[in-house]
């Protein structure tokens, strides 16, 4: 039996009438009109994607500025060229996976748990291919320092993300919590590229990324427990 | 007037507060939604009320909505997280022998005009991804890119689910005798990708 025979089939038991008790469709339509009313669509995705990546490099940038352009002044103009681009296309990457996951029905190029392990890998290679110090001094208490300061700085972005997107409806709430975690961190790893002079290629691949890891499992738990606690109801209405 | 108007101008005009474009979206989309659940083991009245609470869900979030893109994946995907839903509150409020014996018996093959089994018992074998999959595609006549759309996975995915969606399906009617030939046409993809 080929292909064709089985959509023969299947449409022919397909055409037998869908049974929808009309009162039920009056009832739908009388339950809207009660409350119809014009509504503004959401702006195009690249308007909503273009604000995130403000917003993150606005928490980055406060943060690095609070904090000291320690590690930006350190950096050779190669690692400056190489570091900054990647974290700015990872950070595009994600923002626009995070304005997909709010807006039902989006074309997904990437799902989200590969967006974030490439990425995360991409990011500790280009790290690996620019730094060659592999002292270990005082690897876990300073990277510790890193991870809290990143982590920091990434609640901020995270609030400021959600206020962006808070008229979408995530149909998957912890796929949006982890790709939301993810460019959280990722502002949080940039503030961390500007400020930290620490350039061991340990600390800089393992805490400095794992910024990125902790807040997208943090924002995938936070999107889980909010779908289980809400029945996940829409973030923003109208 | 608004029988054979395209369905993203009809939700265009729904968001703009058009009452008979919404009612003319809720006649035209509702029997293939509740077709979409009943596929999916929901007891006819379960079916309903997942209809009932996809239309009022989709009210609500009308506005995410983007005038100029595919309608009909913007719409199955809020219908796929309300059957979601419905299915882990079920799954927490009820044991699993009582779900058990709540799906359909597929031996019993009720049948439409012609001897052909219904739809709900001919996918009755597939799993819930892949009788997903076939019912936007055959069903609801999405693309594939549709369907990736509305099942937040790719094109490739959605492909690999229908080609073995058919395989199953292939080896299902043959066994019931509808086929006329025996399997072996696997180089024909047309149905399936």
């Amino acid at each position: 039996m080929n292909d064709q025979k089985i959509d023969d089939i299947l449409k022919q038991a397909a055409q037998a009438p869908g049974q929808v008790d009309p009162a039920l469709l009056e009832r739908i339509a009388g339950a809207i009109q009660s409350s119809l009313r014009p509504v503004r669509p959401l702006p195009p995705a690249w308007v909503l994607s273009l604000g995130l990546v403000l917003v993150c490099v606005a928490v980055a940038l406060a943060g690095a500025a609070r904090s000291g352009f320690y590690g930006i002044q350190k950096m050779t103009d190669l690692e400056r060229a190489l570091i900054f681009p990647a974290l700015g296309i990872f950070m595009a990457l994600a923002a626009m996976a995070c304005v997909g996951e709010m807006i039902p029905g989006s074309r997904r190029p990437v799902a989200p748990g590969s967006l974030v392990a490439g990425g995360s890998l991409a990011l500790a290679a280009v790290f690996a291919a620019l730094f060659h110090d592999y002292q270990t001094a005082h690897f876990v208490s300073q990277g510790l320092v890193c991870l809290a300061a990143g982590l920091f700085y990434a609640v901020p972005a995270a609030l400021a993300s959600w206020l962006v997107l808070r008229r979408g409806f995530a149909v998957n709430a912890a796929a949006a919590g982890l790709v939301t975690g993810t460019l959280a961190g990722l502002a949080g790893v940039t503030m961390l590229e500007l400020h930290c002079p620490n350039f061991e290629a340990p600390h800089v691949m393992v805490w400095h990324t794992a910024v990125i890891l902790v807040s997208a499992g943090a924002g995938a738990l936070v999107g889980r427990w909010r779908r289980m606690r809400t029945g996940d109801a829409p973030s923003g209405s109208r | 007037m608004h029988a054979d108007a395209p369905l993203e101008s009809l939700m265009a005009r729904y968001q703009q507060g058009d009452f008979a474009c919404a009612t003319a979206l809720i006649h035209r989309l509702s029997p293939q939604l509740h077709r979409y659940f009943v596929v999916q083991f929901a007891s006819r009245r379960d079916a309903d009320d997942l209809l009932q609470e996809t239309w009022l869900r989709i009210h609500q979030v009308r506005h995410t909505y983007r005038p100029g893109e595919p309608v009909l994946p913007w719409f199955y995907a809020i219908a796929r997280h309300i059957r979601v839903d419905h299915y882990r509150r079920r799954s927490r409020a009820a044991g699993r022998e009582e779900r058990l014996e709540d799906m359909p018996e597929p031996a019993a093959l009720p049948t439409v005009s012609g001897g052909t089994p219904d739809l709900e018992t001919l996918l009755a074998p597939l799993s819930d991804s892949q009788r997903e999959v076939v019912e936007m595609l055959k069903v609801a006549g999405m693309s594939l890119e549709e369907v990736a759309r509305a099942t937040s996975s790719s094109v490739g995915s959605v492909k690999q689910k229908a080609h073995r969606a058919y395989e199953k399906l292939r080896e299902r009617l043959s066994g019931l005798g509808l086929g006329g030939e025996r399997a072996g046409d696997a180089s024909s993809t047309g149905g399936a990708s």
